[in-house]
């Protein structure tokens, strides 16, 4: 060891925890010169920023980078979909059971739509089942943060975040019944073929679940304090990412059920009503700039541009369809239905996900996957945050000075 | 200015409520979505906007007696609570919201309030607090001005059984009810100055207007005002009760109160009613039943709750005439009792621990959910 044995070795060996400081920085800025040059969301300049960085430009962060932030991404939309369940209320659906009618049918529209439309294109009928219903789901970090960035309040943005729940456990759970007939596709054993989605369905409920009484009895015994209490969230939210990862089951599904059950079942209302806020803010950032730079550009070629403009195109008007047809029933303004349709456009890192995880199980058929549904997240990674910012601001929800 | 005289002591009431998300418990922004959903239901009264898309107020039909008053309350609550069920929004009482950032509020999107922000500025969002305001017809305008000057004795009793605003912005202000801090902020707030018939009055109002000062009635933010486009007077200074009950109660003992005044002119109007009223009604909002206030007639300091005991003896026989004997014993118990609705609120909060608490327990409490469900 030389005299100088303190300095560090050239070339310097930044730690993840840099990275994790560079990418919130840079997209930080990047988020604010779009809205400030551009008066674009600042979503779209994180994703911009992340695929500027990603390796299909500057590579800065490559697929190994990428891999090693997985986690990350896990935690992100583990926090949004929690979020998201701890605010529905299943007293809202019962006083109201058009509501629950009419995401139902949302979700069931949308998925027939897509599947419709891929079928046509003469995709095989599990593959069109798999990619429809992976674009069922709206993005849950992106309505919650365009909201967010908005500031906005009433019941377009209400029911906005209300479906993208609903939405997103049907893409989840009908994504994981379609697991039986993947394994048999792919010529593996009955047994593996049933017990899989059992293990996956079952599994995530009951972790999320478990995490909730986990909750709800230290929250009890915590008391009623601000901080200790979005402490303790924070804490049992990260455990059970973590412990869902680890065990294999559903991040989003236990997380969702998580949300809402920690809602419904504090009869005793020990839970002060909590927002992640700022906190939530900062994996938002990530995920985005994470997204961006896992965003497939070079699957948009001109072959494919008819099949994701029919993918896109179908996925919005099932939507809307379900929307026009029930909305007014479970109370929405006139006009409304169309703003919601349009607001429940996002498709983001929710679906990189589901396609990952697809591809860890099975890589050939989640190339094919991921080659019709990551093209469609990139145009709508784009296009997603400017409908639902245009949805609430022509609702007259976002606050006047947002 | 022409008073449209009423039929006397008849009765009408006006109630500002709060809408409540449930997820945060903080106040909701849904009175349009709210008013449009009512509009399409036959109510017996009417239900209209306030300054800030959180409130809404529900407007009486006129009434003789306080029972029939009572039951079109209740039905107008179970109406506004069922379509706020569907917007999933819950609806309170209750004088402030306990921790409502003022801030957040938003303007009711029409001209009256557009208007009010313009020349308030920042007090118009402040000014999101709920009030009862409760109408007494009067025969002719010289009685109005006659009831104005009796009834202004009253307004510590008013405030004192009405009170229920103890927290605001957060915080217990120690208060029974802070709601009236936010009213005195507004430069026409106060009384009516000391005319002694409507000649006068009007008099006054016409000078007023060519000032420039005014250009209706609406601009006086007074405590008791005459309405002579009504043929009432307003008593404007309770806090919207926690239940459609106790705001029907405090109707019946105004409209005894009316009876008995302009029944026996028990007494004269005097001046030194508006110089103990700045005191009197410090002491109501402060502390409430337990208060002193100065009774400006022999002179004398009397505890609030003792006072208002005193004067429903006074007032029983025409109670009695009026079919509101019952209402009125209710309000006497209860004053014994020193039950109120500021003192339920701080129950609730020790209880529970939090103000998020005490606003879904007021909610529960307005909504009255468990003879819903065994209604439904």
């Amino acid at each position: 060891m030389g005299e100088y044995g303190f300095l560090p070795k050239l070339p310097f060996d930044f730690s993840q925890l840099a990275l994790f400081g560079a990418l919130l920085a840079i997209g930080l800025l990047a988020g604010e010169a779009a809205r400030r040059y551009f008066a674009l969301p600042r979503i779209t300049g994180y994703v911009l920023a992340g695929a500027a960085l990603g390796p299909q430009a500057f590579g800065v962060l490559d697929s190994n980078a990428l891999y090693d932030l997985r986690l990350v991404v896990d935690l992100s939309i583990g926090l949004a979909v929690f979020e998201l369940g701890f605010r529905l209320s299943f007293d809202w659906l019962r006083r109201n059971p058009w509501l629950f009618a009419t995401a139902v049918a949302e979700s069931t529209l949308c998925f027939w739509a897509i599947y419709g439309a891929l079928a046509w294109f003469e995709f095989r009928p599990l593959l069109a089942a798999t990619a429809a219903a992976i674009g069922t789901a709206t993005s849950p970090p992106v309505v919650m943060l365009v909201a967010e960035d908005l500031r906005a309040e009433g019941q377009i943005t209400e029911r906005m975040l209300l479906f993208t729940a609903v939405n997103t456990v049907f893409a989840y759970v009908s994504l994981t019944l379609l697991l039986p007939f993947l394994h048999l596709e792919q010529a593996a054993g009955w047994d593996a073929a049933l017990l899989h989605p059992l293990y996956v369905l079952a599994g995530s409920v009951a972790m999320g679940y478990a995490a909730c009484r986990l909750l709800l009895g230290l929250a009890g015994w915590l008391g009623k304090r601000k901080t200790g209490q979005l402490l303790l969230l924070v804490a049992v939210v990260v455990l059970t990412i973590g412990a869902a990862h680890s065990l294999k089951l559903s991040v989003p599904l236990a997380l969702v059920t998580f949300g809402m059950l920690a809602r419904n079942l504090d009869r005793r209302h020990v839970l002060l009503p909590a927002r992640l806020g700022e906190l939530g803010q900062l994996f938002f950032v990530l995920l985005f700039v994470i997204t961006g730079a896992s965003l497939e550009f070079r699957a948009l070629g001109v072959a494919a541009a008819g099949v994701v403009a029919a993918y896109i195109a179908l996925r919005f008007l099932g939507k809307a369809a379900a929307l026009l047809a029930f909305g007014h029933l479970s109370g929405i303004r006139p006009g409304g239905a169309g703003l919601l349709a349009l607001a429940l456009v996002p498709m983001s890192g929710l679906a990189v996900v589901m396609v990952r995880d697809t591809v860890s199980l099975y890589p050939s058929f989640g190339r094919e996957l991921a080659a019709v549904v990551l093209s469609a997240v990139v145009v709508l990674e784009l296009l997603g945050p400017l409908a639902t910012q245009f949805a609430l601001r022509r609702a007259g929800e976002a606050h006047p000075e947002s | 200015m022409e008073f449209a005289p009423s039929a006397g002591v008849s009765l009408g009431i006006e109630l500002e409520l709060q809408l409540v998300r449930p997820h945060d418990l903080d106040l909701a922004r849904d009175a349009s979505d709210l008013l449009a959903r009512l509009e399409k239901r036959r109510l017996p009264g009417a239900v209209k906007p306030e300054i800030t898309e959180s409130m809404i107020e529900l407007n009486s039909s006129v009434h003789e007696r306080a029972d029939t008053l009572a039951r079109e309350l209740d039905e107008m609550r179970r109406a506004v609570v069922e379509e706020a069920g569907v917007l999933n929004v819950r609806i309170s009482g209750g004088g402030a919201h306990p921790f409502h950032d003022w801030t957040d509020r938003r303007i009711f999107p029409n001209e009256r309030f557009r208007y009010v922000v313009e020349r308030y500025g920042y007090l118009a969002k402040q000014f999101t607090v709920f009030g009862q305001h409760i109408h007494v017809g009067c025969q002719s305008g010289d009685d109005a001005v006659y009831l104005v000057h009796m009834l202004t004795r009253y307004v510590p009793h008013f405030i004192a059984l009405s009170a229920a605003s103890p927290y605001y912005q957060g915080e217990d202000t120690s208060f029974q009810s802070s709601r009236l801090t936010a009213v005195n902020a507004f430069p026409l707030a106060g009384h009516m100055p000391f005319v002694q018939d409507w000649a006068e009055f009007a008099e006054y109002f016409g000078k007023m207007r060519a000032f420039g000062i005014v250009a209706s009635m609406k601009d006086f933010y007074w405590d008791i005002r005459p309405k002579p486009e009504y043929g009432t007077v307003e008593i404007r200074v309770c806090d919207t009760p926690l239940t459609v009950e106790r705001a029907a109660r405090l109707a019946a003992y105004a409209q005894a109160l009316a009876a008995w005044h302009l029944a026996e002119r028990p007494r004269p109007p005097a001046r030194a009613v508006y110089l103990v009223n700045s005191h009197n009604r410090f002491e109501a909002s402060r502390y409430g039943l337990r208060g002193e206030l100065v009774e400006p007639y022999a002179g004398v300091k009397k505890r609030i709750g003792d006072d208002i005991l005193e004067t429903l003896e006074l007032v029983a026989s025409h109670a009695r005439r009026l079919g509101c004997a019952e209402p009125l014993a209710e309000l006497a118990a209860a004053v014994r009792a020193e039950d109120t609705d500021a003192a339920w609120l701080r129950a609730r909060h020790a209880a529970r621990g939090s103000l998020a608490d005490v606003v879904r327990d007021a909610c529960t409490r307005w909504e009255n959910r468990e003879q819903l469900q065994k209604q439904t």
